[in-house]
């Protein structure tokens, strides 16, 4: 087993009077590909948005590689080797593809290397032929791997996906789930995805972490997840995901 | 009358150049942080008396000064964010226009202070002459003002696209969240975008000493044209802020010769309204 990569403890976050991060512990381990799944609400963006800086949490910490970057800010966590991806694709409207990948290579590469970074990174979200277009003319499917190819430019060692399957149709979805693996098995990047499409969950994780109301339920491997009677009752029980 | 007419509307679109060189920096400032900026016109006062200093005792041409006044005003913008702007961006929208209003009064008692209420000029410039076309006069200083800030506009342009601190202004004011998740750092993005704002005053102050004077009130002046510049514009299209400045500046011009010179900011303000009227997200605007 691998060391962790990165460690939640006891971490909590309200908004008022809604507690919606309720002391969730987690370790996610170097290379394996983690999922976090729960119902809408459960408090699955909030966490991402609590790992990464974009909101500060009223408690607990969060280790990065045995440091501690609790509520430090998104760049320098984004430095560090950490990045994410948004549940609704915010891409730069005013920019075309190919800057987009740009301002995300730039923080690690210069000139031609730079160059040589932005064409790998479209070369493996296939996103080769629209890097002229721009992001405000692009469809969802497009518009989620433009996220993910500005993310790798960053080259993460740690890769948050916020629902990166939602809405996309079967062949969009076998496209992405192959990219994933590929970013995990070659290019070595640790991957936390949120996800509702139970399909990509139980291909592609490793290990998943049932998230309720702030709390985690359940942990375990897909086939301790899938049969796992919290689970059903909180989750697949209320509502049938599929 | 048609003479007259064309001979202003020419007079109004070369000085329109520079209400747009002014408004870009303006533009620049509120697209990218939101920040409505009270004290940009007087930040111009401030270059074109510093354009005056600079002339009087170094002999230096106005057109020559931004060499000087550019890096200053940069300086002084970034020392404005660094003090002011960054400590109000997480505050409510008043406590931000309350600085900024700050800092315009400010600036100008300041300009009171040390140059007195007595406007000031330049002897002359180094650019004479005219140029005659048919029955119409093109004055040197205006065409050079008006080209210098055509060009200044396209470096800016040229900065913004395709350099990495360009980018990474443009990204950051499309979603300043999306941008610090790839490494961008928000205060360095915001400090210079600033600094860059504020510097643009200085190009401009140079160009409108090379014909006319200053006076410490005349930061009200260019901080509603380049208001209205922007609102016509509307935010994201540099094509549309120079085309817009033409406009105001030419509306400014025929106005003042077929009704009054005095309702020159009357002028300036009613097409403002007329903009926020008809077209509040501008003509070019995208957002
Ligand atoms: N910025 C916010 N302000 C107030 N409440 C929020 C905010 N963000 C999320 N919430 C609330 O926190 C809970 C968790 O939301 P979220 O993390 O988006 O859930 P999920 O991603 O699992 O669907 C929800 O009840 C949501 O309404
Ligand atoms: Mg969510």
């Amino acid at each position: 087993m691998s060391a962790p990569i990165l460690q939640v403890s006891q971490l909590t976050k309200r908004f008022g009077n809604l507690v919606a991060l309720n002391g969730v512990s987690l370790e996610i381990r170097e290379g394996e590909i983690f999922s976090i799944i729960g119902p809408n609400g459960a408090g699955k963006t909030t966490l991402f948005f609590n790992i990464i800086g974009l909101q500060k949490p009223d408690a607990g910490r969060v280790l990065f590689k045995g440091t501690d970057i609790t509520g430090k800010s998104p760049h320098k966590i984004c430095h560090l080797g950490i990045t994410c991806t948004f549940q609704v694709p915010r891409a730069f409207a005013n920019m075309t593809v190919e800057e987009t990948v740009r301002v995300g290579a730039y923080k690690r590469y210069q000139g031609r290397e730079m160059s040589q970074k932005v064409d790998e990174v479209l070369r493996i979200c296939e996103l080769e032929e629209y890097r002229h277009q721009r992001c405000s003319d692009m469809g969802l499917a497009h518009l989620r791997r433009v996220e993910l190819a500005r993310a790798l430019a960053t080259e993460p060692v740690l890769l948050l996906l916020d629902e990166s399957g939602a809405g996309l149709n079967p062949s969009e979805l076998t496209g992405l789930m192959d990219i994933l693996h590929r970013l995990n098995e070659e290019m070595h990047i640790t991957l936390c995805i949120v996800e509702h499409v139970m399909q990509m969950v139980m291909s592609l994780a490793q290990r998943i972490v049932v998230l309720d109301h702030g709390e985690i339920i359940a942990e375990g491997s897909p086939q301790e997840i899938s049969t796992h009677p919290r689970v059903i009752e909180a989750y697949l029980g209320k509502r049938v995901v599929c | 009358m048609t003479e007259t007419f064309l001979q202003n509307l020419i007079n109004g679109a070369l000085t329109g150049c520079i209400y747009a060189l002014i408004a870009l920096g303006l533009s620049l400032i509120f697209g990218v942080m939101n920040v409505v900026n009270f004290a940009h016109g007087d930040f111009v006062m401030l270059s074109m008396y510093l354009t005056f200093w600079i002339g009087v005792w170094a002999g230096m041409d106005a057109f020559i000064t931004p060499l000087i006044t550019f890096p200053a005003l940069f300086l002084i913008g970034l020392l404005a964010y660094n003090a002011l702007i960054d400590r109000t961006l997480r505050q409510k929208y008043v406590t931000q226009i309350a600085v900024t209003v700050g800092l315009m009064t400010f600036l100008r008692a300041l300009a009171q202070l040390i140059w007195k209420a007595q406007p000031r000029a330049l002897p002359y410039s180094l650019i004479q002459g005219s140029i005659q076309i048919g029955p119409y006069t093109i004055l040197a200083s205006r065409l050079v003002s008006a080209v210098v800030s055509v060009l200044a506009i396209a470096g800016v342009y040229l900065f913004l696209s395709r350099t990495w601190a360009g980018r990474a202004i443009r990204a950051a004011s499309d979603d300043l969240d999306a941008a610090s998740l790839l490494g961008i750092p928000y205060r360095q993005t915001y400090a210079l975008a600033f600094g860059l704002g504020s510097a643009l005053t200085a190009i401009a102050g140079g160009l409108l000493m090379t014909f006319q004077q200053v006076d410490p009130t005349m930061g009200v002046r260019f901080g509603l044209l380049s208001w209205c510049v922007l609102a016509m514009a509307g935010l994201g299209s540099i094509p549309g802020l120079l085309i817009s400045g033409i406009i105001v500046g030419a509306a400014e011009a025929i106005g003042m010769s077929f009704w009054d010179p005095r309702a020159r900011s009357l002028i300036v303000y009613l097409l403002f309204i007329l903009v926020l009227w008809l077209r509040p997200r501008g003509l070019f605007g995208r957002k």
